[in-house]
């Protein structure tokens, strides 16, 4: 009892004495703590965040396309929980806005013993669904949208194509209901909105009744079992239920992101926080390892001298065992409690201001929703971090303890740190400062390495999350829409329309709209700088013959057909699937490839498939076989079969099958060009303007909500990395105040001071972006890999993360420097006799 | 005495004073002294007598609280630490009692620091002479942790005269050897400090090294208690150099 407090006091005596070193262990300590929390917190939020979001939509699964007895089996069977059913009736024809006239009905809900709220029920601000064949209800921006006021009880005339083909009809409606109002953001251009009104049974039977109307239904369905089956377990079931209604497969769409969260933990999320977690452990394992490492080195005399006067090896672990845990005792609960609230402030004000980005006032509503209802507390997991860090900190303590026991009393009063057991060295003939900073980064050539790299491996983190983030580019995905320049104008046409069959694009290439008049018309806007046009596609089909050719009601359509050139091949091959891409081999045996993997797979379609096409060129028809031999996934705009450039050459096509063309313009002039090809495709019904603006804004909002709080992430590890940084440039300082109070007593000056030790921070900066570039861009991108082929964050395209290198780069540099010269003013306010005759 | 113009460091009215009020402690309390060209001075005392402070306000290493520092006749104690730092690496060598080399640095690297912190190349055979004069030819290579306490502070001392200061301080040098090996380390620096025409100052405990200066200055509470010849009865330095070959 008296030993083990006599060691506990000298525990504490000794953290007083080496108040520099307590304190560096201790922050060291603690930025593991707040890191691991931070990091879990921001993944139970993140964790919490889906499972509210999903929660909003508690279906198991759509079942698609269904029959009306199909929908009337299914809402019987035994293990069907709750259903409602949605029939789109409609499409709405109203110049270019996209909208449809559906009617919701909530069927079955057996969770609820009160019937007046069902499954899947609409929200209404005011009024009532519709229930007379005239009755219409939606969202004011609807109403307001086609020009007529949205109040209870108003008329609107509308024209539509029931089931999205036949004849167009116009009716008067009348406004009984008023869902949510909902605000579009400006600037999003009519194409990329879908606007959706709801109408009333009698008007669909009455449609149906005189064979206008077949109704098509798609039942939102939950079954038995949440909370008791498994992820497989309840899919087998939803899959039973739609097989036994005589549903095929691809018509049974399963709310994953639901099911997931239902039935298992959100593994991702678990796994990404374990493997973050992990490097942070070992990163923060060789940061404290080298500080109590370092510790050891310069107490050997201490050490010695309580071996000299009896301490027993025990008592020395137990004597470094306490220290490290008194240190904890302190540090672990100030990280747990930072750790804990950076997140629990941050989060909300960067999902908050992400959603700010969204398009429309329903995501942004939905976000507040959702931040009000996170829980990001969890005493387990604290707890966890709090042992996982003492597990840190005993690793850390393993081998300078092992060092400590072998310090024997006579070694301790000569001992001075060694340069790996060598006896002698080289040397030159002539000592410069540079000669000093080599020789001690020389010195202890371990101790410089693992310097190296615990700052590396925290740079690496970095380096490969920012190599993932810089990859989620809102600009990736404006750039599907618009692959080349700043605009696109888009030939909107049809390829199936049998009641008019003037929209459909054999018939439009006819009208040559993008001729050169027009593309001519096109460069005289002032601003215009480059128009390209895109690689033409034409109407294919077989008849019927295959899966890929065929409608849902088994009628033979049409798809378009385009080319590759030979320039597109490396992005063809590198996101290839199946088969092989070999251009000439292409061009010999009449070969296609298939540029959608969903579609091939839905479709049933294998490599060695032979399509017997009619292409339309016009009202030519041109007959070409062709053989699927590769399947790729590309990110470009491709249509679902391409040929090589050479075979649709040979077609010697007569119209000019351009259907989109794009345009370079001047930043300056952006808006002036903009308006300005907004009023010319005003002009024809067939063309459509995707603007960069509009799909930047767009891709955004899509990105921002998974990776804003990853960026946060990023910051974390950013600001830990610097402050290890720090902290290894103060121990190297702390530790050597003797050996540099030496040199200036024999005439180092303090410029000479300052770039010897702005030259071994530089040793150490460079040796860390070495680290960090090499291994962290590696990492980087097989993280990218994994991540694009998991679908994460819809990344798809590589981007180099350049700006994330160079300011990790200028922020070492300009950190090392910063804090050496601190340092060195903090130094030098102790005096320089003190210095030279610290002993510790 | 001599004429000032011998005069290679001066005091004048030299304090250093630590806390305030009750706690204040005079280490060096009004010091006037002068030391000549080529001399040969020990400091003695009794523990906290002041001796180290005086000697590191000579050697440019501490300020003082007031007074004069003249080195060469100009006064070191208005000078910047850059200006200090040039006077510590071209006029001034240090001895210190722990040896206090830099142990990344081989004996050779030791020994011509101090000329290359100035920048100067190093004039091989005036080393090569020192490095023989004090028996470390063997050694060059060798690192500090590798050498006996003579030889590292017999690589001190050679590092100390490298740069051909004019004034070599040396704080307690025998202070952590033994006897013989004191001795011996003495007379080589008081044979040196003659062959290269230095003036050596040198605190110390021990009678026989204070017998051997010409001069002995004897400090208590931080002041001057007396300042003359040493008495020459039990002097044997003449005896030790003998022994140690010079």
């Amino acid at each position: 009892m008296r030993k083990s407090n006599t060691v506990f006091t000298l525990a504490i005596s000794r953290l007083r004495f080496h108040k520099s070193r307590t304190l560096l262990t201790g922050i060291a300590i603690m930025l593991t703590t707040m890191l691991l929390t931070a990091i879990g917190t921001v993944g139970i939020a993140s964790f919490n965040m889906n499972r509210q979001a999903v929660l909003g939509s508690d279906y198991h699964a759509v079942f698609d396309s269904l029959t009306p007895d199909q929908a009337d089996v299914l809402s019987k069977r035994i293990n069907v929980e709750a259903m409602s059913t949605m029939e789109i009736f409609a499409d709405i024809v109203n110049g270019k806005m996209n909208g449809a006239l559906i009617y919701r009905e909530p069927v079955r809900d057996d969770r609820l013993t009160d019937n007046d709220s069902v499954f899947g029920p609409l929200q209404m601000e005011s009024g009532h669904y519709p229930e007379a064949e005239d009755e219409i209800c939606s969202s004011p921006v609807f109403f307001r949208r086609i020009g007529a006021e949205p109040v209870i009880g108003g008329k609107v005339t509308l024209s539509f194509r029931v089931n999205g083909k036949g004849e167009i009809l116009t009716k008067e409606f009348t406004i009984s209901g008023l869902l949510p109002d909902v605000e579009i953001a400006e600037g999003i251009d009519d194409s990329r909105v879908m606007y959706s009104a709801h109408v009333s049974k009698a008007l669909l039977n009455q449609y149906n009744q005189n064979g206008m109307y077949k109704p098509i239904l798609n039942a939102h369905l939950r079954v038995y079992g949440e909370g008791e089956l498994t992820y497989n377990e309840i899919t087998d079931r939803i899959h039973t239920v739609g097989t036994d209604i005589g549903l095929s497969e691809e018509n049974v769409i399963l709310n994953k992101e639901y099911l997931h969260i239902m039935t298992d933990p959100d593994m991702d999320v678990i796994a990404v926080v374990a493997a973050i977690s992990l490097i942070v452990i070992l990163f923060s394992t060789l940061v404290i390892y080298s500080i109590y490492y370092v510790g050891v080195i310069t107490d050997i005399q201490e050490i010695g001298k309580l071996k000299a006067i009896g301490a027993s090896k025990r008592q020395i672990a137990k004597l470094f065992y306490c220290q490290g845990a008194l240190v904890s005792a302190f540090a672990i609960p100030f990280g747990l409690l930072i750790g804990f609230l950076l997140p629990y402030f941050l989060f909300p004000v960067v999902v908050w201001k992400l959603s700010s980005s969204a398009i429309n006032s329903n995501a942004r509503d939905a976000a507040k929703d959702l931040l009000g209802q996170i829980h990001m507390f969890s005493l387990p997991f604290l707890l966890i971090v709090a042992i996982a860090v003492l597990i840190t900190v005993w690793l850390s303590l393993l081998k300078p303890i092992r060092m400590a026991k072998k310090v024997s009393p006579v070694e301790a009063i000569r001992y001075q740190e060694n340069t790996t057991h060598a006896k002698t060295r080289r040397g030159h003939r002539a000592v410069k400062v540079s000669t000093l900073t080599f020789a001690n980064l020389t010195r202890n050539k371990r101790r410089t390495a693992v310097t190296i790299l615990t700052m590396g491996l925290s740079c690496v983190l970095f380096i490969c999350v920012s190599a993932v983030l810089s990859s989620v580019s809102a600009e990736d995905l404006a750039r599907r829409e618009i692959p080349e320049g700043d605009f696109r104008i888009s030939l909107d046409y049809s390829l199936n329309d049998k009641e008019y069959p003037e929209n459909n694009l054999e018939n439009l290439v006819q009208q040559n709209y993008f001729n050169d008049d027009f593309l001519a018309q096109l460069s005289a806007i002032e601003g215009v700088e480059k128009i390209e046009r895109a690689h033409g596609e034409i109407s294919s089909s077989d008849n019927g013959s295959s899966a890929l050719y065929i409608d849902l009601d088994g009628e033979p359509v049409c798809l378009t057909l385009s080319y590759f050139t030979r320039e597109d091949l490396d992005e063809l091959n590198e996101n290839l699937v199946q088969g092989t891409i070999d251009y000439d081999r292409m061009t010999a045996n009449r070969e296609a490839l298939c540029t959608h993997e969903y579609t091939f797979n839905e479709c049933g379609l294998s490599l060695g498939d032979v399509f017997p096409l009619t292409l339309y060129d016009g009202g030519r028809e041109i007959p070409l076989t062709v053989t699927l031999t590769a399947l790729t996934e590309p990110d470009g705009n491709y249509p679902l079969l391409i040929v090589t450039e050479d075979i649709w050459k040979e077609l010697g096509l007569t119209c000019d099958p351009t259907t989109d063309i794009y345009l370079h313009v001047k930043d300056s002039q952006y808006d002036s060009v903009k308006d300005a090809l907004t009023d010319i495709v005003a002009e024809n019904e067939h063309f459509q303007l995707y603007s960069m603006d509009v799909e930047m804004m767009i891709g955004r909002s899509s990105v921002g909500l998974t990776v804003y709080p990853c960026y946060l992430l990023l910051a974390l590890i950013a600001v830990i990395g610097f402050i290890n940084l720090i902290n290894t440039m103060i121990t190297s300082i702390v530790t050597r105040k003797k050996e540099l109070g030496i040199l200036q007593a024999i005439g180092l000056s303090d410029r000479q001071l300052v770039n010897m030790l702005a030259g071994e921070g530089l040793v150490f900066t460079t040796g860390t972006l070495l680290i960090s570039l090499t291994l962290g861009n590696l990492a980087g991108y097989l993280l990218f890999r994994w991540a694009k082929d998991t679908h994460f964050m819809s990344v798809s395209r590589y981007h180099y993360p350049l700006w994330e290198s160079i300011g990790l780069a200028v922020v070492l540099l300009g950190g090392q420097l910063l804090i050496t010269r601190f340092m060195r003013k903090n130094v030098e306010k102790e005096s320089l006799i003190d210095r030279i005759r610290n002993d510790g | 005495m001599k004429p000032n113009s011998d005069i290679i460091l001066k005091t004048e009215d030299l304090c250093k004073f630590y806390g305030a009020d009750d706690n204040l402690v005079k280490a060096v309390d009004h010091v006037d002294l002068q030391i000549r060209a080529g001399e040969f001075v020990s400091i003695v005392g009794k523990s906290g007598s002041g001796k180290s402070t005086l000697l590191h306000m000579l050697g440019a290493l501490d300020n003082p609280t007031s007074g004069k520092v003249f080195l060469d006749g100009e006064d070191i104690s208005t000078f910047k630490e850059d200006a200090l730092s040039k006077i510590r690496r071209r006029k001034i060598g240090f001895i210190f009692q722990s040896y206090n080399l830099i142990p990344s640095l081989n004996v050779w690297e030791n020994i011509v620091l101090p000329l290359g912190l100035d920048g100067k190349p190093a004039d091989e055979s005036f080393i090569k002479d020192i490095i023989n004069t004090l028996g470390l030819t063997g050694k060059i290579k060798n690192l500090p942790n590798t050498l006996s306490g003579g030889q590292q502070q017999r690589c001190a001392i050679a590092r100390a005269i490298a740069a051909k200061p004019s004034i070599i301080l040396a704080d307690e040098p025998t202070g952590n050897l033994d006897t013989q090996t004191g001795d011996e380390v003495m007379a080589l620096l008081k044979a040196s400090a003659k062959k290269y025409g230095q003036t050596l100052v040198v605190i110390t405990h021990n009678e026989e090294i204070a017998q051997m200066a010409d001069r002995t200055i004897m400090l208590a509470d931080g002041r001057i208690l007396s300042d003359g010849e040493p008495s020459r009865e039990n002097s044997d330095a003449e005896e030790v150099a003998a022994h140690a070959k010079i």
